[in-house]
């Protein structure tokens, strides 16, 4: 089934369409699939509105990210100095990079050097965390993968193989779908994010369906971004056991969310290769043309924050009102939680002993449900998503 | 205070009148008039009477980078016209088609170290052979080419030390590794503080950053603070 012309359900009578729904649904729970099957028919129902992504909560914590992200740049800027080149960027990750900026967000950053080695990175390095530190900027957790220096060759040669360590992972993926460098110097992050998205590609011996009409979903790139996601998920459980339960109750409420998002909007971007009818228009029969329009699509979705990735992708597959509206109502109520101290703060100490009883965490896992239902609603019900994710998402 | 300022080139491509009108009111002292490319060079010659350069204390002249064979007895023949004028002429060793003919600016022949690019002329023992044949030649010590060719600095401080006396001006600029002239960062700024203290301190310095007309005071301060020998005391003691 290399060609998804028509989707299976649109060729299906109504009553095996259900069944067709529930057989979608990749989760074994049975109130779970019972809900997707009872969700309603996506062309049936007014497209999602461009304004969700002006919710206030969204809009709080977007008019925040650009603020700090300048803020970041003028006092490096004042402190260190021109502290990016053309072959460096100083790039920011996490809440900042997606545009959800609460005030206790903490800080990741890379130093990312695509350029010739030189001992001096590490003194710039060293000079911007102290002075992040000074500043009362929240550290980076204590794994490694931020608050340092990162270099374009092991993120762009190490996808896949022994070499291809967690930190190495984390950062390429992250740097493709939640990241932004810092300043005026842009040029390294950007030729990096290019070459990666050129090595996907580049593994991707056939990049079109066999008529030629369509791009095919990249699926290197697709598992790679599966993959990440369950490393998310596995390491979850791995920094349990590390930091002894602490700081359970915050990394499950960001495994719900904006982890979640991340590899949801990963996904779409994918998926969007073979969906967007604007690319596929562009199709000719000059090879190089046809893989350079591929990467430029690519780097322009990813370009979006996750949240937009989802916007366009509800606006275009036609996702109705009524999803739209769970899924960003339920995620302003996310950012809202998290910009509240005391509710964040409690989620910092619940251990997990404490979640079936903790109201900060019930309300967590209230959130986390609608969120999810309108994802399995984008996943498994649309016409065009769902018959990509029964045929990517898992096998 | 020592002089500087811009090249002509850098501030804007093949315009020399539009990058002295830029320079004007700015805080340089120092301008370096550039014909980078072979036909810039006729009309460049035949109108230096009319530029208004009494503002600048400081003049140099860059012959073209690159030469057709055929051109070389035309080049030497107009930049004669500007030796004459008493200016150095900064040309790149590998430009020089017949090395010895060039002996013919005499003094005036400034000598510039190289970038990966170019074939020759990286080394202070490249530096060394054409000094040989060119013993009158001065040097225009291109501290960007210096730290692309080795961002340890090590191979800079080796031509500072071998041939210090010999330096007419300086070329600043951060060369990136695709060798295109950006603007002063922190890195290269570390990196010219190492060997601040081995740069005579009255030599002129030129600037070949790629700057819009908002940044060239900026740019200067910058140049300036990487240069300045206490600086690079600063640090050491850090």
């Amino acid at each position: 089934m290399e060609n998804v012309q028509r989707t299976p359900e649109e060729a299906m009578p109504a009553s095996e369409a259900v069944d067709y729904r529930t057989r979608c649904a990749l989760s074994t729970d049975k109130s779970n699939v019972a809900r997707i099957a009872s969700m309603p028919d996506a062309k049936s129902t007014t497209p999602a509105s461009p304004e969700l992504l002006d919710l206030e909560p969204l809009r709080n914590a977007r008019d925040a990210s650009l603020k700090t992200r300048e803020g970041l740049d003028s006092l490096l800027s004042a402190k260190i100095g021109k502290f990016a080149s053309e072959d460096t960027s100083l790039v920011v990750f996490g809440s900042l990079a997606r545009e959800e900026w609460t005030s206790k967000s903490d800080l990741d950053w890379t130093y990312l050097i695509d350029g010739g080695a030189n001992s001096d990175h590490l003194k710039i390095s060293q000079e911007i965390q102290k002075l992040l530190k000074e500043e009362g900027y929240v550290e980076p957790g204590p794994s490694g993968t931020f608050g340092n220096m990162a270099f374009s060759h092991d993120i762009i040669h190490q996808i896949g193989g022994q070499y291809d360590t967690n930190k190495n992972t984390t950062q390429r993926i992250l740097l493709l779908l939640e990241s932004c460098p810092i300043g005026r110097r842009t040029e390294a992050h950007e030729r990096v994010i290019r070459g990666v998205i050129n090595r996907y590609l580049e593994e991707d011996v056939h990049p079109l369906t066999r008529d030629s009409n369509r791009y095919r979903v990249p699926r290197f790139l697709l598992n790679d971004i599966v993959r990440f996601w369950r490393t998310m998920a596995v390491d979850f459980a791995s920094k349990q056991r590390d930091r002894a339960g602490e700081g359970w109750g915050l990394r499950n409420a960001k495994l719900r969310m904006s982890r979640k998002l991340i590899f949801a909007s990963g996904m779409l971007v994918c998926f969007s290769a073979y969906l967007d009818p604007a690319l596929n228009e562009q199709i000719s029969t000059d090879k190089d043309a046809i893989k350079l329009k591929l990467v430029n699509h690519i780097r322009d979705r990813v370009k979006l924050t996750p949240l937009q990735i989802l916007a366009k992708s509800i606006e275009q597959y036609e996702v109705p009102d009524a999803t739209a509206k769970e899924l960003f109502g339920a995620y302003g109520e996310f950012l809202g939680l998290l910009n509240d101290e005391k509710s964040r703060e409690a989620l910092k100490v619940l251990r997990a002993s404490g979640s079936r009883t903790d109201a900060t965490f019930r309300t967590v896992r209230d959130i986390s449900r609608a969120f999810e239902n309108a994802l399995d609603h984008i996943f498994f019900v649309n016409p065009n998503v769902a018959p990509l994710t029964r045929k990517y998402g898992v096998f | 205070m020592r002089n500087i300022g811009f090249s002509t080139g850098a501030l804007a491509r093949g315009d020399f009148r539009a990058a002295l009108r830029m320079l004007a009111g700015k805080n340089g002292s120092a301008v370096e008039l550039s014909a980078l490319r072979q036909e810039e060079l006729a009309p460049l010659v035949d109108q230096l009477g009319d530029l208004e350069l009494d503002s600048f204390e400081y003049i140099s002249f860059h012959a073209p980078s690159a030469m057709q064979p055929t051109f070389e007895d035309e080049a030497l023949r107009l930049l004669e016209q500007v030796a004459y004028r008493g200016w150095p002429i900064i040309v790149h060793p590998d430009a020089m088609c017949h090395r010895r003919e060039w002996a013919r600016l005499g003094g005036h022949l400034c000598i510039e170290n190289m970038d990966k690019r170019k074939p020759i002329g990286q080394t202070a023992n490249d530096l060394a052979g054409i000094f040989r044949d060119l013993p009158h030649a001065s040097l225009c010590f291109d501290i960007g080419h210096a730290r692309q060719v080795d961002p340890t600095m090590s191979e800079a401080s080796t031509i500072l030390q071998c041939f210090r006396d010999r330096i007419k001006q300086l070329h600043v600029s951060e060369v990136n590794t695709q060798s295109r002239h950006d603007c002063l960062s922190l890195e290269s700024t570390i990196a010219f503080q190492k060997v601040a203290h081995l740069v005579p301190v009255d030599v002129p310095i030129i600037l070949e950053s790629r700057v819009e007309e908002s940044e060239i005071n900026e740019e200067i301060q910058c140049a300036l603070a990487a240069l300045d020998p206490a600086t690079q005391l600063a640090v050491a003691g850090d």
